[in-house]
């Protein structure tokens, strides 16, 4: 019946040669991660693991998503608040400042919405579709429908993967254009490349970027590397 | 055969099983755990068994009217919290072809103690007797073969063994507290025999008789009527009310004097709030608790402040809930192993990464308020066995009773609870009597100290998580929040079992609290 004592495992870390610092480092000021331990390292093997069936990754890459929204809600003010409680106790707490609001660039932003959903009852999202110009081989803006107040409010901008930074940089660039301040946005994603992540943040260096993992790099092709594949392909239609 | 426990109301004489027709006469089950009021605390203060099982056995010759005695003594007992019927007949062995032919034309001698599996009779009993669970053997009369499933039984603090081989084994004998052997003439022996056999197993009268001369008869006369030699007390087979109620006064004697001697003992948490006893309240240092607690985030001090808001709508209060619980279980599920996994990417190349390592994850929720866990218990871990249990207090001691447990398959079966994660839910941990309670019947069922994980909302420190962290420090207690006292009030209108004018129950509440989580999530 007795088993030898065992010490309780620790939160164990990711392997050290997988984490963000091992292919980023230093990180920008602006780029905040989650922290890297072995559990969120096992949540990404699945979803990185191509024999991972839809439902499988669906599940987790919901997992990941709920954490990232839960990260980047913290770089959001608070303002002091004081309740009674049932007990009839005076609680000295925190209460919620200020509007916010979703952005997802389509297709593969779109995943992230439940997950935003999850955590911020009944936000309001905006959309935005960016493609590339088959002739100029630059991002292009082809649609977007925000919430007509969207100037202030904070905006989560979302987006699965920053590899280039090319169709985030632009999405930016329409935000602003829409009276959104730089420092008012909130770039969540799961994985980023180092080459994306420094181009990006030496163009807004006000703008926080939430991500879960930095990955080894791009390939020839401009895919992260190990990477996921494509996202939304995942998401939606394998 | 999932629902192995069933609500009798014994002391209300002839229980009543819900859904089953009126005009059936229902007697106590066989091999069912019988409830009557709740399983007070059977582990002292430093979390150890106090005392075993009363076991009592029932023998006699087949016929003699052995179950009706353990019925009356269960009746006569009245109010008693948990008992067993175990029946023999269960451990017949399993047979194989030639048996299995013989069985079939009535030629194998079921009176037999080599018919009778003894050592598994005697694990199984040792097992309930110690207060750990069993999966004791189902038998098919009208197949005449052992059944692959098992039937699972916890938690009861008297056992009645009965069957004609009960005295037989010395193994069997030492497990017994109180033996009995049922004397009856032979001619109603098999009067008996034949009308139970014909209207009950299917059997033919001459298959029965048949039966009866070639090895009942023999058996008795052998094996049977010698070991009454070994019972405490010989009863009449019929006309027996006296003889019965003896017993039951002897039986009631008994667990009084063991009452006596534990209560004193008996791990009430509560007990040592006002600091009589080493762990008071602020004294305790947080270190000392070994608590993980969330980091405090500003939105996680956003979520407390809105749940701790009395003026908080029932709307707000679900849905925060339901997003704190599952942050809780994703910081939990840091302190599991995990294994190197390497796997290739849809881009193809490998990723060397890592794999949960931890076997049979499960979730058992305290009802009524761990319930509000189990929405991110299960966004969180996909496909996940929740099971339950039932702890209330006791309106007028305070003790809390053991009202249902309703426990996964992976820790139900002792050889896969051994190697399960089992993760305990509930809201708060103020008393901690529901805690310490709900620890101890997971390790009854042999889950490690180590692999159990206590996910809760709020821990009061000056409540009784010392005691509790004192007793069971290989827990893993992850919780959101921690609040510095108790202090002890007053629940209005409650309603209901034990309290029906429903006055005010007294209670500790933690300060400054989230209230009454349960009520608040789901009234």
């Amino acid at each position: 019946m007795s088993s030898p004592p065992s010490p309780l495992a620790p939160p164990q870390p990711a392997h050290p040669a997988n984490t963000n610092l091992a292919h980023l480092n230093p990180l920008p000021k602006s780029v905040f991660t989650l922290p890297q331990t072995a559990q969120l390292e096992a949540l990404y093997t699945i979803i990185r693991d191509k024999e991972t069936s839809r439902g499988d990754f669906l599940f987790y890459s919901d997992r990941i998503i709920r954490l990232l929204v839960e990260e980047g809600l913290n770089h959001l003010p608070v303002v002091k608040r004081t309740v009674e409680t049932p007990t009839g106790a005076i609680y000295e707490g925190v209460g919620f400042e200020g509007k916010i609001c979703g952005v997802s660039i389509l297709r593969a932003g779109e995943a992230m919405e439940a997950g935003l959903r999850e955590v911020c009852r009944s936000v309001r999202i905006g959309k935005i579709l960016i493609q590339r110009d088959e002739e100029t081989a630059l991002p292009k803006l082809f649609y977007s429908k925000f919430p007509q107040d969207i100037a202030s409010r904070y905006v989560l901008l979302l987006d699965p993967m920053l590899a280039t930074g090319g169709s985030a940089m632009k999405a930016v660039e329409v935000l602003i254009e829409h009276g959104v301040p730089e420092e008012r946005i909130i770039f969540i994603n799961l994985i980023a490349s180092p080459e994306g992540l420094t181009t990006f943040c030496a163009k807004y260096p006000q703008l926080k970027v939430i991500t879960g993992w930095i990955d080894q790099g791009l390939n020839e092709k401009a895919y992260i590397i190990p990477g996921l594949g494509d996202f939304g392909e995942r998401r939606y239609c394998t | 055969m999932p629902d192995e426990r069933m609500r009798h109301s014994l002391s209300e004489g002839a229980p009543i099983v819900d859904a089953a027709p009126q005009y059936l006469s229902l007697q106590p089950k066989k091999n069912t755990v019988l409830v009557s009021h709740g399983r007070p605390p059977w582990y002292g203060e430093d979390g150890k068994r106090t005392c075993d099982a009363y076991v009592v056995a029932v023998s006699g010759g087949s016929g003699s009217g052995k179950t009706h005695v353990a019925r009356q003594i269960i009746q006569s007992l009245g109010s008693i919290p948990t008992v067993i019927i175990l029946s023999q007949d269960s451990f017949y062995k399993h047979h194989n072809e030639e048996e299995l032919a013989l069985a079939h034309a009535n030629m194998l001698d079921f009176d037999h103690p080599d018919a009778i599996d003894m050592p598994m009779f005697a694990a199984c009993l040792a097992d309930l007797k110690a207060c750990k669970q069993s999966n004791i053997p189902v038998y098919s009369f009208s197949e005449h073969q052992r059944l692959e499933e098992k039937k699972y039984l916890y938690g009861a603090t008297i056992i009645i063994t009965e069957g004609i081989m009960a005295l037989h084994d010395p193994a069997l004998r030492a497990l017994y507290d109180l033996k009995v052997f049922v004397q009856c003439d032979s001619d109603l022996m098999l009067a008996r025999r034949l009308q139970r056999d014909v209207k009950e197993r299917g059997r033919s009268v001459d298959g029965i008789l048949d039966q009866y001369l070639r090895f009942v008869k023999p058996s008795y006369d052998n094996f049977v009527r010698p070991t009454s030699s070994h019972a405490d007390i010989i009863v009449p087979g019929s006309n027996n009310a006296v003889a019965i109620e003896l017993i039951s006064a002897h039986i009631r004697r008994q667990l009084q004097e063991r009452a006596n001697q534990f209560r004193q003992r008996l791990a009430l948490p509560h007990r040592y709030l006002n600091g009589r006893s080493g762990a008071s309240t602020l004294e305790c240092r947080l270190e000392d608790l070994d608590l993980k607690v969330l980091p405090q985030t500003p939105q996680l001090q956003g979520i407390y402040t809105i749940l701790r808001s009395k003026t908080t709508s029932r709307q707000d209060f679900v849905f925060f809930v339901d997003r704190l619980s599952t942050i809780l279980v994703e910081h939990a599920l840091q302190y599991l192993p995990y294994a190197p996994k390497t796997v290739i990417t849809p881009v193809g190349v490998e990723s060397h990464g890592q794999k949960s390592d931890a076997k049979n994850m499960c979730g058992v929720s305290i009802l009524r308020s761990g319930g509000a866990l189990e929405r991110g218990f299960r966004r969180v871990i996909n496909d996940v066995p929740v099971g339950s249990l039932l702890v209330q207090s006791d309106a007028k001691t305070g003790e809390p009773l053991l009202l249902h447990v309703m426990l996964p398959q992976c820790v139900r079966l002792r050889h896969l609870a051994e190697e399960s994660w089992v993760f305990l839910l509930d809201a708060q941990i103020g008393t901690a009597a529901a805690a310490f309670m709900a620890i101890r019947v997971l390790l009854d069922h042999g889950v490690r100290e180590d692999r159990i994980v206590f996910v809760t909302f709020l821990v009061a420190r000056g409540g009784g998580v010392s005691v509790l962290r004192r007793v069971f420090p290989r827990v893993t207690i992850v919780c959101g929040a921690v609040d510095d006292q108790m202090r002890e009030g007053w629940l209005e209108g409650v309603q209901g079992e034990g309290n029906p004018e429903g006055i005010g129950r007294k209670v500790w509440v933690m300060q400054p609290g989230m209230g009454q989580i349960g009520d608040r999530y789901y009234l």
